[in-house]
């Protein structure tokens, strides 16, 4: 017993001589990225990516650890809590966090969390089978005259909100059809059971591209270079709110802003990598460098339009 | 077919058979351990196989995801504890077997089954993929409703004989399978505040619990080991012959199989569960099931091992997942420039017929792993329960925790391993309870979704060939058990 307290007493003792030593030099060990999805899915996937390039740049291991389960709620709850020395990360599709805390009662606040960096950036599509409507104007005529079944990858995902503001300020109604994940949805378009889609274009380009699907309408403010002919509501004469989708990183709660500066560094310096573009290509992933300030601006902009639609997410 | 005799030839290249039999093996490992499904396996094999060409990686991650199958039967023979869910029901007879001492024997069936399923499902892969994607797209929500409620028809013949304790284990399921998220309408469901169970009742912890821990309770309460008689009786080799006295549910529970990996919605744990009912049911000795019946071992891995190819045929030929491992094998094989879609055997013929060339071929080194390794591991079930308890409980409730790195799954196990254990001696049996719990959101989110899309009318459930013709077979599975015996009644006359 004595032992291990000694033991005890000297590590204590060792741990706090370290500290000066932590602050001069971050970082001096592995640092942990916590994706909050199962191993495989997409965010697992872009996360194992990049992260050889920003052991790279930033000269220590980083390990992945998976923590799925309510859609990243038990991640997130976790990740409030964690120690603030940037040794502890967590990768995520943004805006799902702020989405949950909308659904029901959280611990954590996505706007205390400390952006870092995010790579990519992707937008909602309106797809339709390709038996249907060819163009846009043909869609919204046919939407006006009748209410038409659209799928959607979840309630209260970013398709829905997405579909839901486009909807609104389109003038028109849908019979929402929720699914859990797009793969649903798109087979269920594919198999003509709906009118219509909105998902992320990466879920929907095989079938695009055989000629099953037509997608008629990208959500952004800028076309997507995978899917260059697709128009975006300003071509097309309207002004809409989109709600950006980012994948990147983000430190806990308070952490110092020279940690954050080393980390943004090194993930801005991996996304640029060569290797990681490949992937990302080969993925169809948009990439777009998004900063620490740059990001979290995206966090506070966020906020209102979720609460305008909150009513209607939970109907 | 130049083209895929070339194919053939660059699966016979030295990088790629080392590719495929390091894939097998190192799928049938992560099979072996509980929580590590093939899902984990493929993501953590990716930074190693990144660097490679194509069509070797590619090898190398379908070998994986083809054999991880075939380990979680070993632990759910051998040990009472599923590798996967999609072995639960390998669980039922495999283990009991062992428990006679013919561990050997149900290790060969397991192996043989890996092989003649996984080879007829991919047979059907290759000649039939676009025309069975079709097929599958023509599936909307009330085609799935009503396959749903076609497979929970089933569990009227399962309950035979021990009804009343069988629907109450089946009612338990359904119930158990609304808790968590409501997918249509967004609301939490009895989750009592406590976020693991948002996503519903977690399932491979559940079966953990059900089985591993239940076994583990169990076997602590005699001195003995495994094998009651501390004894083994036959070998692979009988294993291998006994498979094939069964053709007719060989041929079914492929059928069931490829059907159930072909419907891109309906999970893969539900095809070894469905194959096994639908063998009980059509046996003359249904009661012998879940005593040791070979035929149960058969059916159940016939039907998961084919339910691989076709879980890949939406897959490849569409670009929609079928699963989550599949979901996972389409995500590498864009890595590798393979965009999955229609157009695939066009753009890239030669790669994909490489690719299930070589996973027929797996089918075969399964089954030189099951003839090598596999049979010996049969003496496991002569070890004494005191060293073997131990060892269940930790690997069983480390591979719970592993799964999501959660401890409160660790408590889901222990809770459903105290429930199992009540049950089992309650004389209930699980299997209705997981037909409940798996097959419940399926049959409720997609009548939501039917009825949605018609506007409230209940016609969509009649409209296309597909439904009139699943309703029909609800109706004969629901009676059929009874109008054998009338049949013979009215036929014989009153005794």
């Amino acid at each position: 017993m004595m032992k291990t307290l000694r033991l005890l007493v000297a590590v204590a003792a060792a741990g706090l001589l370290a500290v000066p030593a932590h602050a001069q030099k971050f970082p001096s060990k592995p640092v942990k990225l916590i994706v909050t999805a199962a191993a495989g899915g997409g965010e697992d996937t872009e996360a194992r990516a990049i992260a050889p390039y920003v052991e790279k740049h930033l000269g220590t291991s980083i390990v992945i650890e998976n923590q799925p389960g309510a859609g990243g709620k038990i991640a997130f709850e976790k990740f409030q809590k964690v120690e603030p020395d940037g040794y502890t990360l967590i990768t995520y599709t943004f805006p799902k966090s702020v989405i949950i805390e909308y659904e029901g009662a959280t611990g954590y606040k996505t706007r205390d969390f400390t952006p870092v960096f995010a790579w990519s950036r992707s937008s909602q599509l309106l797809v339709v089978n390709a038996e249907s409507w060819k163009t846009f104007e043909e869609f919204l005529k046919a939407a006006k005259g009748k209410t038409l079944s659209g799928g959607l990858s979840g309630r209260g995902s970013t398709t829905h909100l997405m579909g839901l503001i486009a909807l609104d300020e389109l003038g028109i109604n849908a019979n929402w059809v929720p699914y859990e994940g797009s793969a649903g949805s798109v087979a269920a378009l594919a198999g003509k059971h709906l009118d219509f889609t909105i998902c992320l274009a990466t879920s929907a380009v095989s079938l695009i591209q055989a000629g099953k699907l037509r997608p008629l309408l990208l959500f952004s403010d800028k076309r997507d270079p995978y899917l260059a002919d697709v128009p975006i509501p300003k071509d097309l004469g309207y002004d809409m709110t989109f709600i950006p989708t980012l994948r990147g990183v983000e430190a806990p709660p308070n952490t110092p802003a020279a940690v954050v500066k080393v980390l943004e560094d090194a993930f801005g310096k991996a996304a640029a990598e060569q290797g990681f573009a490949e992937v990302a290509k080969k993925r169809k992933i948009v990439l777009q460098p998004v900063g620490s300030a740059e990001y979290a601006k995206a966090v506070s902009d966020v906020y209102p339009r979720i609460a305008k639609l909150k009513d209607m997410l939970k109907k | 077919m130049d083209v895929v005799l070339q194919a053939i030839a660059v699966v016979f290249l030295w990088q790629n058979l080392a590719a495929l039999a390091g894939g097998s093996i190192y799928g049938v490992i992560i099979g072996v351990l509980p929580g590590l499904g093939p899902s984990a396996g493929m993501a953590l094999a990716l930074p190693l196989v990144i660097k490679w060409d194509p069509v070797t990686a590619l090898i190398f991650m379908g070998s994986l995801y083809k054999c991880s199958n075939y380990g979680g039967s070993l632990t759910a023979i051998l040990v009472n504890t599923p590798g996967d869910a999609s072995n639960a029901a390998t669980i039922l007879d495999g283990h009991p077997m062992c428990q006679q001492g013919k561990g050997g024997v149900a290790l060969g069936l397991s192996a043989t089954a890996a092989m003649v399923g996984g080879t007829l499902g991919m047979i059907c892969l290759i000649f039939a993929a676009p025309f069975l994607a079709e097929f599958a797209l023509r599936f909307g929500p009330s085609e799935y409703f009503l396959t749903a409620l076609l497979a929970l028809s089933i569990i009227a013949a399962v309950v035979q004989g021990a009804t009343i304790k069988g629907l109450i284990a089946a009612g338990l399921g359904l119930l158990l399978s609304t808790v968590g998220f409501d997918v249509i309408t967004g609301h939490l469901r009895y989750t009592a505040g406590w976020a693991p169970i948002e996503d519903g009742v977690p399932l491979i912890q559940a079966l953990v619990g059900l089985f591993a821990v239940t076994q583990a309770l169990v076997l602590a309460e005699s001195a003995t080991s495994i094998s009651r008689l501390a004894k083994l009786f036959g070998g692979f080799w009988e294993g291998v012959r006994t498979y094939f006295h069964y053709p007719v549910s060989i041929v079914r529970s492929s059928l069931i199989g490829l059907f159930i990996g072909v419907l891109p919605a309906v999970g893969q744990s539900s095809a070894g569960l469905l194959a096994w009912a639908d063998a009980k049911r059509s046996s003359k000795h249904p009661e012998t099931f879940g005593e040791g019946n070979p035929e149960g071992v058969v059916a159940s891995e016939t039907a998961t091992n084919a339910c691989m190819p076709g879980d890949l045929v939406c897959t490849i030929a569409l670009g929609i997942p079928g699963s989550v491992g599949a979901a996972i094998f389409l995500g590498v094989m864009i890595i590798f420039g393979v965009i999955p879609g229609p157009l695939v055997f066009t753009e890239k013929a030669g790669l994909i017929y490489s690719l299930f060339f070589a996973l027929v071929l797996t089918s075969f080194v399964i089954f030189v792993i099951g003839m090598t390794v596999g049979r010996r591991l049969a003496a496991m079930t002569l070890l004494p329960n005191d060293i073997i308890v131990p060892l269940i409980l930790v690997v069983s409730l480390l591979g719970s925790f592993a799964i999501r790195n959660e401890m409160s799954d660790v408590f889901i196990s222990l809770a459903f391993g105290a429930l199992g254990y009540v049950m089992l001696k309650g004389g209930f049996t699980p299997i209705p309870l997981l037909l409940g719990l798996v097959l419940g959101e399926l049959v409720e989110t997609n009548y939501h979704r039917a009825l949605m899309i018609s506007g409230g009318s209940y016609t969509i459930f009649t409209a296309s060939i597909i439904s009139k013709i699943l309703i029909v077979l609800t109706v004969l599975s629901l009676v059929g058990p009874y109008l054998g015996p009338f049949w013979k009644n009215l036929t014989q006359g009153e005794k």
